[in-house]
């Protein structure tokens, strides 16, 4: 196969996993307004959980699942102490666990090789390279497609009202008697779970882990595709993911071609903060703007409100 | 089990937490979003010292004064050009909170860039002696003078002086200072510029006493973060208190860890167990016990 069409199939696949995992923040900030700086902390659990578990002789399906729910009981857990307080709370509890879990991994030899990392075994062995790449990518792409519909669903379902209200008014949310925490606790749950499954897909497709995959400039990557592409929009989203990856790899490719007189690798992370503040100061609302609820209902009432439409 | 020893490395630990926490917490109760930025504008105090001392060739206590005009000026341009906007225009607590990390990377690889990611080593070498069982190191002493001064200043500037008045009636309630004349953008610059100089003089301590690399701030800042929210966020009386807390804890922490055969990695564990227990029992601190404050 042709190298370029290799290499392009490759960054969709990675696309693809952190489109899954921007999703899953979509869920949590876009629509809620919960701050996870520890999102890497997430995508972490599962890769390992997922990693572990194949090692232990789990079928790959169910240490998929299995990854996704471990990590869905760490968000939980993670998020309790600090989700019934404010915003920069939750971001300070979630952002040092992602550091302390790293460090106990790190630590903790026996648990998965601390420092020198783990392998794990290809899900796609049978076939040569090549097939192992294209089923990597329809897999992954069948998990985004799965978890984009169910995003849809769930945002424009009565539960995805609530998450805006809460986002909006948490006063108002309470009046109307939906009990914050508990509706907090279960998007936080499904954001984990979402992550965590993020990861497993990763672990699978790199083969190899260790604690320095997966540094605090993860959660950054992350929050900078939701941004960019449009909080609460989770088309806009994925295009949001789309667009940091291939600007990821633009800054590598370019390092070949142009002499620059500056580090590619710091000269991208500048940028990535120059991009972001510039985003927050003059377009908060992103590429996409929120999606509007869409519903039989809300189609009904509009084309009532506005019979010339259509 | 040298306890003379834990006990003075405590006050060693406190201080430093407690330089870098006050001025967190300060900007943190003023601006009302943690600065995560916080944690490179500490690595770039330990640089911009060591560019005077190492290569510029001064001596020491100037390098200290320019690590606190430079950080501080960063503080201000970052208040200036990043935060005040963003606050005009209406950003929520997250906004803030993302683009103080944003700021973090722009500097952190700012930093890089000048100087590199390998860690760099200050040449100087500190006088050491013994009294009775301690073992002291003449920039432990001055860390903790440095402490005292800071809080003995601060308390001074906060209660005695017209700026200090304003910034705690600009931190109590912003609107109400401003219509009684406050100028409030004139004491955000104030906090802002001597907060980020006292990070500067924080990372510059960790600087000498270790090794500089721009990720120099990141460890300090968790052990911050616990620090400003067990004294109570935006509480300066709190934060001290806090910081010897911690500092005991961390100590007194790290022998046990040892005892018990675990990794001393796991120090940086100590005080996020305490920003759990806090959180979930008082979150709002010690500061109720400063209502003074």
């Amino acid at each position: 196969m042709d190298p370029i069409l290799i290499y392009a199939v490759n960054a969709l696949v990675y696309i693809g996993i952190f489109a899954i995992v921007a999703l899953s923040l979509n869920a949590e900030y876009g629509y809620t307004g919960l701050a996870n700086f520890g999102k890497v902390a997430f995508f972490m659990v599962g890769a390992y959980s997922y990693a572990l578990l194949v090692q232990a002789g789990v079928p790959w399906p169910l240490a998929m699942a299995l990854a996704a729910l471990i990590s869905s009981i760490f968000g939980l857990l993670v998020s309790l102490p600090a989700i019934r307080l404010r915003e920069d709370y939750l971001a300070i509890v979630t952002l040092t666990f992602g550091e302390i879990l790293r460090i106990f991994i790190k630590s903790e030899d026996w648990l998965a090789n601390g420092v020198w990392g783990i392998s794990i075994p290809p899900v796609f062995a049978a076939g040569d390279f090549v097939t192992g790449l294209w089923m990597n990518l329809a897999l992954v792409f069948g998990l985004l497609v799965a978890c984009y519909i169910f995003m849809s669903l769930l945002a424009n379902s009565p539960f995805g009202r609530i998450m805006r209200a809460l986002r909006e008014d948490q006063v108002a949310a309470d009046a109307i008697g939906k009990n914050r925490i508990v509706y907090k606790s279960q998007i936080f749950m499904i954001g984990s779970a979402m992550a965590g499954l993020g990861g497993a897909l990763f672990a699978n497709f790199v083969g190899y882990i260790a604690p320095e995959s997966f540094l605090p400039i993860i959660t950054f990557t992350i929050w900078m595709m939701v941004i960019l592409g449009g909080p609460a929009n989770n088309f806009g989203v994925i295009i949001g993911a789309a667009a940091v990856q291939l600007f990821e790899r633009g800054t590598i490719i370019l390092k070949d071609y142009v002499t620059l007189p500056i580090d590619p690798t710091n000269l991208q992370n500048i940028l990535f903060g120059v991009i972001i503040i510039t985003i927050l100061m003059f377009r908060p609302s992103g590429l996409f703007k929120e999606s509007k609820i869409n519903t039989l209902g809300t189609r009904r009432a509009m084309r009532w409100l506005n019979p010339s439409s259509k | 089990m040298n306890w003379a020893q834990i006990l003075f490395n405590s006050a060693v630990t406190g201080s430093l937490y407690l330089i870098s926490a006050v001025a967190l917490t300060l900007v943190y109760g003023l601006a009302r979003f943690p600065n995560f930025a916080h944690a490179e504008i500490m690595a770039l105090g330990g640089f911009i010292g060591y560019f005077v001392a190492e290569q510029l060739g001064a001596p020491m206590p100037l390098a200290f004064v320019a690590a606190f005009l430079g950080s501080g000026l960063i503080g201000y341009l970052s208040y200036r050009g990043i935060f005040k906007p963003l606050a005009d225009r209406g950003a929520s607590l997250i906004h803030l909170m993302v683009a103080s990390m944003a700021l973090g990377f722009i500097l952190r690889h700012t930093i890089g860039e000048i100087w590199g990611f390998s860690p760099l080593t200050f040449s100087i070498v500190w006088p050491a002696f013994d009294v009775g069982p301690l073992r002291i190191s003449l920039n432990w002493i001055i860390l903790i003078i440095t402490a005292v001064v800071v809080s003995v200043g601060l308390h001074f500037v906060l209660t005695k002086t017209k700026i200090g008045k304003a910034i705690r009636a600009t931190a109590s309630n912003p609107k109400l200072a401003l219509s009684s004349g406050i100028n409030t953008t004139k004491v955000m610059i104030f906090t802002w510029f001597v907060s980020a100089g006292l990070a500067g003089i924080a990372g510059l301590f960790r600087g000498v006493e270790t090794r500089l690399s721009p990720y120099l701030g990141w460890d300090i800042l968790l052990p911050t973060f616990a620090v400003a929210v067990l004294g109570g966020i935006g509480s300066f009386y709190g934060a001290i208190v806090a910081a010897i807390i911690i500092g005991l804890a961390e100590n007194i922490g790290v022998v046990l860890l040892s005892q018990v055969g675990l990794s001393t990695e796991y120090r940086i564990a100590i005080p996020f167990v305490i920003l759990i227990v806090v959180l979930i029992f008082k979150p709002q601190g010690l500061a109720k016990a400063f209502k003074g404050n």
